[in-house]
């Protein structure tokens, strides 16, 4: 069963008196249930237009998008923002946890916004908490914690309320190698463990390599897909020879994040 | 690009925080021009407008209060300003600004703010001055209206005084700012949000200081607070106390809510308290002075209320009737024709809806004695009535209903009169004779209106009465008139008119000024309330633009909240509940506050002027409660707009 299916999805930026601009073009995407799939591109190459347009935050100028079988564009917006809480998770660069909020409010917010009963809050919360080793800080604030386990946090909450699909966007960009290592393996933990269906945008071969399946675009067109075998290791090279094929500027971080 | 034009479009880009600051400056600018052009008013200089004299005190007075207040005000903006800003400074010295140059941005921005501000309140307040004489012309009852003038003294006065205000504090203020290093400028912003504390002890305190300063008040009574002890007590506790109810009860408060899971984690609620602790935390003294100007606004138009319908209720009760006469003999008439007074109380439009008439015995320098008192009333004879009548007049007042033995009399003296008897006699001349009655008690009370004639008053049962009546020629006997009017508040002139018609040596004997004093007295109050209301109004407006300005430097931090927020599927509904909840509650809960410092001050007023009118204060804070709630709206409005705008871009 497909979570996602993506066909002819096009964007095109247009503002009176200027050329209009084609960030996305004919793009065709399915992922399936359970899957690990990963999109990588150089900077520029319409990456975050994707993502956007999966996130239901952005709407496509062509093609459509079917996620678990529904048509987010034909929702209201007030519908919409309900199907963005129930069906999807995020996990971001800059995490986007609250800071007014413990990390343990901000990891079961998306069951407080659904009116949940606070006993099956605590019950959801226990097991994913010991399962991403952060049970010890939930009674903590967000500055007093690491950026690994803030982003441990944030996967939590992504996949807390058992989304259809969990989307996350250069989720090692803000952190160092052990931490992104440590994220990365919650990560693939939680795809295999919940059966989570995960689709990541990066631009880091070594986060990449943890995906099933790696669908690189260029210039906001399909460029080619290359599928994992059984030894990561092997998984790395190939997409570091992928990424040589396709070109283009990789260090699309900021400077100033670096 | 020169050093100016940056000022200028800092002010542009700044003009979103800088708008409510400007506005109330502008105001307090406008009602200190309206309030000098008044008092230079070249009409008012030279005398030609005699009721100028009465509100010249209560304006200068003001004047002074909005300068101090205005002041405050600016010192306050103005480092609250810089405060926000820290970011910007920290890029500028990033770039090479040196101290000596950021401090002359500050300073050339704050006088262009003050300039235009200034000016926009003089002009406004040379367009409005009119309209403002015309008001205080009817409140003064003046028949010529006060022209149009612009007294160059009043703008000298106005934009010198202003300017230099505004200097004196853009300078103090300029003084202080570059102290800092440039990376806590730049991280300024970016500081974490603590945990949120709270003492327990300051808790207490606060709790202690509340009771105390409650406690106090309530006990006060006109003996016990002859100094000015108890006020200073109530004073200082007061002030303690709702600083520490702000920062220490309320942060408890929050985390008494988040151990209530229940209450807690229903949805948006999670969101709203968790911010709303870090809100109030970080507006306690905002709030907290908030909630005392809420307090004196509210007190001081509360007490004007009560004490105008506290005067009109004791006028009523002291006066019972509009109209009253007593004069000699039956049927003479001397004092005034009664189809004479009918008519012009009818061609005024006025009716009579209540009118008394009874015969009563005068009694010549009478003489009260009581045990060791003894007290004479030289000015005023006494009159001897009976109890059947007094109990008419009493009963249709409402007043308690007497009761007699027989062979002594009851003496009732007006209400605000001394009365240290006990039971003893009364002595006085009854028609030449000297006579002595049993006195069984003496009452404060007032059936009918105290003149000349009745300070005094001797009740005597209707068989003892009917004796003595008819020992005493016709002619010497005295008849009471007494006419209560419809409308009475408004029969000043009519009153006047009949009091003419009453032969000068008779008047001792009538009261027709019931309506006189009244139209005094309201002048007086309404004429306080109009100069006052101004003050309340400026408070009011500083207050809000106070919240109103702290609202909007968070603003950013709030955007980038709601986006994230909206990003994992908050609706914008949600958005807007949650942002209407915090916005109201920092709008309301120093305006409650207010509300229960001021019903406490509006009781302890009416212990020390042993009246129960407290309750009518509710008029005043329903008119505040509705006018914060225009404000609230209207912030509302405009914050879920620039959020909406920020969150969903």
């Amino acid at each position: 069963m497909s979570v996602l299916k993506a066909q002819g999805l096009g964007k095109i930026y247009s503002s009176k008196g200027n050329v209009a601009y084609k960030a996305l073009e004919d793009i065709e995407l399915q992922v399936e249930a359970g899957e690990f799939v990963g999109v990588m591109g150089p900077s520029g190459s319409g990456k975050t237009t994707l993502l956007n347009l999966l996130a239901t935050i952005d709407r496509p100028t062509s093609g459509q998008i079917e996620i678990n079988g529904v048509n987010p564009s034909k929702l209201i917006e007030k519908k919409l923002a309900l199907f963005r809480r129930r069906e999807l998770g995020f996990v971001f660069q800059d995490f986007n946890l609250l800071d007014t909020l413990s990390i343990k409010e901000n990891i079961i917010l998306p069951l407080v916004l659904e009116g949940m009963a606070p006993r099956i809050i605590e019950q959801k919360l226990a097991p994913i908490a010991e399962f991403l080793q952060i049970a010890p800080i939930l009674e903590k604030r967000t500055y007093e914690v690491s950026g690994g386990q803030k982003q441990r946090a944030a996967i939590a909450r992504a996949i807390i309320h058992q989304p259809s699909l969990v989307l996350a966007d250069e989720l090692t960009g803000n952190l160092d190698s052990k931490a992104a290592k440590d994220v990365m393996d919650a990560l693939k933990d939680m795809n295999e463990r919940y059966k989570a269906t995960i689709l990541m945008v990066t631009h880091d071969p070594f986060s990449a390599s943890y995906c099933q399946r790696i669908v690189f675009i260029k210039d906001g067109k399909f460029f080619s897909e290359i599928r994992r075998g059984a030894n990561r290791q092997a998984f790395f090279q190939q997409i570091l020879e992928a990424l040589s094929v396709l070109g283009g500027n990789f260090d699309d971080v900021p400077f100033a994040r670096a | 690009m020169t050093f100016r034009s940056l000022a200028l479009s800092n002010i542009r880009g700044n003009w979103r925080s800088y708008s409510a600051f400007f506005l109330s400056s502008v105001f307090s600018v406008l009602i200190f021009y309206i309030y000098a052009a008044f008092l230079a008013h070249p009409d008012v200089v030279n005398g030609n407008i005699m009721a100028a004299t009465k509100v010249r005190r209560g304006m200068v007075f003001c004047e002074y209060l909005i300068v101090i207040f205005s002041f405050l005000f600016v010192l306050y903006s103005n480092s609250a300003f810089l405060k926000t800003r820290k970011q910007e400074f920290g890029l500028f010295s990033l770039f090479g600004m040196t101290k000596a140059q950021l401090r002359r941005l500050v300073i050339y921005e704050n006088t262009a703010i003050a300039v235009l501000a200034i000016a926009v309140g003089i002009g406004l307040g040379m367009l409005f001055s009119k309209l403002f004489f015309m008001a205080l012309g009817v409140l003064l009852d003046m028949d010529e209206t006060i022209p149009f003038a612009v007294p160059l003294k009043a703008v000298w006065l106005t934009g010198g005084g202003f300017f230099l205000l505004f200097m004196v504090i853009s300078l103090w203020t300029a003084l202080r700012i570059g102290r800092n290093e440039i990376i806590d400028l730049l991280n300024a912003a970016r500081k974490p949000k603590g945990q949120l504390v709270y003492s327990i002890w300051l808790v207490a305190l606060a709790i202690v200081c509340l009771a105390t300063s409650y406690g106090v008040a309530l006990s006060m009574t006109p003996e016990n607070s002859e100094g000015l002890t108890s006020p200073l007590i109530v004073l200082v506790t007061v002030v303690i106390g709702t600083y520490f109810l702000f920062t220490q009860l309320s942060v408890l408060f929050l985390r008494f809510i988040q151990k209530r899971r229940g209450v807690y984690y229903k949805r948006t609620n999670m969101i709203v308290y968790s911010q709303l602790g870090y809100k109030i935390k970080d507006n306690a003294r905002i709030l907290f002075t908030v909630s005392l100007l809420s307090a004196v606004i509210m007190t001081a138009l509360g007490a004007v209320y009560i004490l105008q319908i506290g005067s009109t209720e004791e006028m009523v009760k002291r006066s019972p009737y509009s109209i009253v006469y007593i004069e000699e003999g039956l049927n003479s008439h001397k004092v005034i024709d009664p189809k004479q007074m009918e008519r012009i109380i009818q061609e005024d439009g006025f009716k009579v809806t209540r009118e008394a008439k009874f015969t009563g015995v005068k009694l010549s320098d009478p003489v009260i004695k009581s045990g060791e008192v003894e007290r004479s009333y030289d000015w005023s004879s006494a009159l001897i009535m009976s109890l059947g009548d007094y109990n008419k007049l009493a009963s249709s007042l409402g007043e308690p209903i007497q009761t007699l033995q027989e062979g002594t009399v009851k003496v009732s003296v007006p209400i605000y009169g001394d009365n240290p008897f006990g039971s003893g006699t009364v002595e006085g001349k009854l028609n030449g004779v000297h006579r002595s009655f049993e006195m069984s008690e003496a009452i404060n009370a007032a059936v009918i209106n105290t003149t000349d004639f009745n300070y005094v008053t001797l009740v005597m049962d209707d068989l003892s009465f009917a004796r003595l009546l008819s020992g005493i020629p016709e002619d010497k006997l005295l008849v009471a008139y007494a006419f209560e009017l419809s409308n009475w508040k408004k029969a000043g002139e009519t009153a006047t008119k009949l009091q003419q018609l009453v032969p000068k040596e008779l008047l001792p004997g009538t009261d027709f000024k019931r309506s006189i004093r009244y139209a005094s007295s309201a002048e007086e109050i309404s004429l306080t309330v109009f100069i006052g209301i101004f003050i309340a109004l400026l408070f009011f407006i500083a207050s809000g633009s106070m919240i109103y300005f702290k609202l909007f430097t968070e603003l950013q931090e709030d955007q980038a909240q709601f986006k994230s927020l909206s990003r994992i599927g908050m609706t914008r509904g949600e958005i807007r509940k949650i942002v209407v909840t915090q916005i109201g509650i920092v709008f309301f809960v120093p305006c409650v506050v207010g509300i229960v410092h001021t019903l406490f001050a509006m009781m302890a007023l009416d212990n020390l002027m042993e009246s129960s009118n407290w309750i009518y204060s509710f008029v005043v804070i329903g008119i505040y409660i509705a006018m914060q709630s225009i404000y609230f709206l209207f912030a509302c409005g405009s914050y879920m707009k620039s959020m909406l705008r920020g969150a969903t871009a």
